[in-house]
């Protein structure tokens, strides 16, 4: 029987370590960033689809890394866009199959001012958003900081308004960091 | 004057929390990454450590890789096919059957211990 995927064959995360792009623990680094970010994804579109995506358009040049960002920043940055272009068509799609259904005639400028937000991708940004406070559901002040992250907030506003030093606010990220580093290097689905 | 609130989506707050979360783990340095590691029995410093599943080596298979997401929910979920899937199951052991929930229970006639007869002629 064929194998689905040809060993033969460099994959892009080897590719971009043969190259020196990344190094192994760069490649870790991207892999727990990805699982990030693949959280809320439909279930075909999995954290190695998103990697293995975005360090592609930079092998082939369809994404540039400017000289001043570093590559894993960059490379983050493109799994976050390819989320968002991810929503953006689901969304689209969503709209233009509601209008068909409907029988609407929607114009252009109508399908754009349409801002209401899409009850589906509420209904999953809901379960993601208690899936990770679950992840730390131990730790009240990474809880604490979570909520204020959602809310916009800046570093210095949250250590303003729960009322911590410098040291509980870096220790606490330092905890949080490690509960996404155990969380993104486990061999599980998504 | 009235403030105006702005309501927060679920999704936005979400994209934000992902994006702080994504700084801190590029921020994240190479010896917070392998005590991680380790604490899951990982040792990224080996070859062909478990860590660099579907980075090095590929990954685990997943479902979706070989059947459409859509194909599996029709199937799964056509009557069809389920009473189909029921009907071709080898026949098993029959289960015993549970009492009737609403039968009276038999009376044991005859079984009822009658008073002795009192001797006659005394």
């Amino acid at each position: 029987m064929q194998p689905l995927v040809d060993a033969r064959v460099l994959r892009p995360t080897q590719m971009a370590l043969a190259l020196e792009l990344v190094t192994e623990m760069d490649l870790l680094r991207l892999k727990t960033i990805a699982r990030l970010h693949a959280r809320g994804l439909p279930p075909d579109t999995g954290w190695e689809d998103l990697l293995q995506e975005a360090l592609t358009r930079v092998l082939t040049g369809a994404r540039r890394i400017p000289e001043r960002i570093a590559p894993v920043a960059f490379i983050a940055g493109i799994m976050r866009s390819l989320r968002s272009e991810h929503w953006r068509r689901a969304g689209g799609a969503r709209a233009r199959h509601a209008a068909s259904d409907h029988r609407v005639y929607r114009t252009r400028e109508l399908a754009l001012r349409d801002t209401a937000p899409d009850p589906e991708r509420s209904l999953i940004a809901t379960e993601e958003l208690e899936a990770i406070e679950r992840l730390f559901a131990d730790d009240s002040i990474a809880l604490r900081i979570i909520d204020a992250l959602g809310e916009g907030l800046s570093a210095e506003q949250i250590r303003t308004t729960l009322g911590l030093s410098k040291t509980d606010y870096d220790s606490a990220r330092k905890r949080m960091r490690r509960c996404l580093l155990r969380e993104g290097l486990t061999c599980g689905p998504k | 004057m009235r403030t105006k609130v702005t309501p927060l989506f679920p999704e936005t707050a979400l994209e934000r929390i992902l994006e702080a979360l994504e700084r801190e783990l590029v921020a994240a340095t190479d010896e917070e990454i392998l005590e991680a590691a380790h604490d899951l029995g990982m040792k990224p410093e080996m070859q062909g450590s478990a860590a660099f599943l579907g980075l090095r080596y590929p990954g685990v298979p997943r479902r979706e890789e070989f059947f459409d997401p859509q194909w599996i929910a029709r199937v799964l979920n056509d009557p069809r096919r389920i009473w189909l899937a029921s009907r071709s199951l080898p026949p098993g052991p029959e289960a015993p059957r549970a009492p009737a929930a609403h039968r009276s229970r038999a009376r044991p006639a005859g079984r009822r211990p009658r008073p002795p007869k009192e001797p006659r002629g005394s």
